[in-house]
């Protein structure tokens, strides 16, 4: 045999299976059944695959995984591959979008945006905000906000006057009634996410750091 | 080459057929030549307000299928000499008898006789309101100190934000002093605030604008109301002129403390 085409190397957080991409694909599924199946391992492990720059639909890429996962000792946790196609880039650039509308959502109007939406100015009540990512209101929200609206369950919604009737974060609802004393009594400076319990929560804007340390992009601050 | 304003609210009855009459009489007795347009098809009552009912021949769709000139249709108001014309709406069909194109080449054609064309919109977000806003250039939202009245405004001066006319400015009608002062209806503040618009003034609210309403006089010819106050500076400032906004809380002293508040100073 003259090259290896998959190498299977240990690391921190596990087995990785490195599979060439430069050879016929039919080669290498062929290679990997050998390999997998060879056995010295004796306890069902989690293995991650990395692809490299080979572009697999995902149709070849559960292929792999059913390959791997056959040997019956290893499930594959994870699959890494250093190329996209361009609908997967396109809905990406959707999603990671920051719009900006300045102006009032008046009663019955609605925006709507693919990724996060910055508000300059009001959401009055019976206006509605849409956002696949998060909202961010810098003004006064009394309407109806619904953040992550494709699903995205760590979406928040923050406003610098927090009253709205209605939120929503992906498939979650809250109704807002005089039963938030949180909300009720502080109003300023408020954001809703959804805690590890599933439910719709309110904090001060201070902890939105602590709480969804991944909305941070930009470092520094120091 | 006059201008066109569609007075509009949303909500019924908050005086937007008033407002039409008094604010067009109002600039009418500044001396400006005003043609007061009834849009409100099949529902009119502008001409009742302004005691023409009984002077109407044709009517704003006989105008506009070509049964008759505009000038035929237009009725004078024989109080104020020469410069107030009312054109009325037809009573016998409704909203759809109109379509935005004729409207607004109506009022394009009235524009060029008259320094005011006021357009007297009828309640809703239907095709009566879409042949008001057809032919103005800007536009008045009436609203009164009530929570369903400013959402509607809101309502509709997002619709107006979409048309291509300059930002609207607000009046609020039926302010009543006692209620505001006790914090029991929205005060100008909240309104104003909520709405994020131009205040173009106030009308306090009275009983003599039904009585006068009633008798087909609009109250803006007694010199002497606080209401035909309020419609007499939001006409001069229609014109231009800047005048302070009306004071709520003067006029419920005595005598006495008026008196008494000379020699406090």
């Amino acid at each position: 045999m003259n090259k290896q085409l998959v190498h299977i190397k240990g690391t921190k957080e596990g087995l990785v299976l490195r599979l060439d991409d430069s050879c016929a694909y039919a080669e290498l599924i062929e290679e990997l059944k050998n390999r997998v199946s060879e056995g010295g391992i004796d306890n069902r492990v989690d293995v991650q695959l990395d692809i490299g720059y080979r572009f697999l639909t995902k149709e070849q890429k559960n292929d792999l995984v059913n390959v791997v996962e056959q040997s019956g000792k290893m499930h594959v946790s994870n699959v890494f591959s250093e190329v996209i196609s361009i609908d997967e880039s396109n809905e990406l650039l959707l999603t990671s979008k920051r719009d900006t509308y300045i102006g009032i959502v008046r009663s019955g109007q609605i925006v709507k945006a693919t990724g996060d939406i910055v508000i300059i100015g009001d959401v009055n009540p019976n206006g509605r905000v849409e956002a696949g990512g998060n909202i961010f209101v810098l003004g006064k929200l009394k309407g109806l906000v619904h953040a992550g609206f494709e699903g995205n369950q760590d979406a928040i919604i923050a406003a610098s006057h927090f009253e709205p009737t209605h939120v929503y974060i992906a498939d979650k609802m809250d109704v807002m009634s005089n039963e938030k004393p949180f909300v009720s009594q502080h109003m300023d400076q408020i954001f809703a996410y959804i805690d590890h319990n599933g439910f719709i929560s309110y904090e001060r804007l201070q902890e939105a750091r602590n709480i969804r340390p991944s909305l941070t992009t930009v470092q520094g601050g120091s | 080459m006059g201008e066109a304003i569609v007075i509009t609210s949303g909500k019924g009855g908050v005086g937007k057929t008033t407002t039409t009459a008094n604010l067009g009489t109002a600039l009418a007795l500044q001396g400006k030549k005003v043609c007061l347009v009834d849009t409100d098809i099949g529902l009119r009552n502008l001409d009742v307000v302004l005691g023409l009912e009984n002077r109407i021949i044709y009517d704003l769709v006989d105008v506009i299928e070509g049964r008759c000139k505009a000038h035929q249709a237009i009725v004078r108001d024989k109080r104020v000499d020469e410069k107030l014309y009312l054109l009325p709406a037809a009573q016998t069909t409704d909203k759809n008898a109109v379509n935005p194109e004729q409207m607004k080449s109506l009022i394009d054609e009235l524009k060029r006789e008259y320094d005011y064309v006021l357009i007297d919109c009828p309640a809703g977000i239907e095709q009566g309101y879409r042949n008001a806003v057809a032919g103005a250039d800007r536009a008045i939202v009436v609203t009164t100190p009530e929570i369903s009245a400013v959402r509607d405004a809101d309502r509709i001066i997002g619709l107006l934000e979409q048309e291509d006319i300059e930002p609207p400015r607000l009046i609020i009608n039926r302010v009543r002093k006692k209620l505001m002062n006790n914090g029991d209806t929205l005060d100008i503040n909240d309104i104003t605030t909520h709405l994020s618009i131009d205040l173009l003034g106030i009308i306090v609210e009275s009983d003599d604008v039904i009585s006068s309403s009633n008798k087909g006089e609009p109250i803006v010819m007694d010199p002497n109301n606080k209401a035909s106050l309020g419609y007499r500076n939001i006409a001069r400032r229609i014109l231009g002129e800047s005048v302070p906004l009306m004071s709520l809380d003067d006029d419920h002293k005595g005598v006495l403390a008026k008196i008494k508040s000379l020699f406090s100073k």
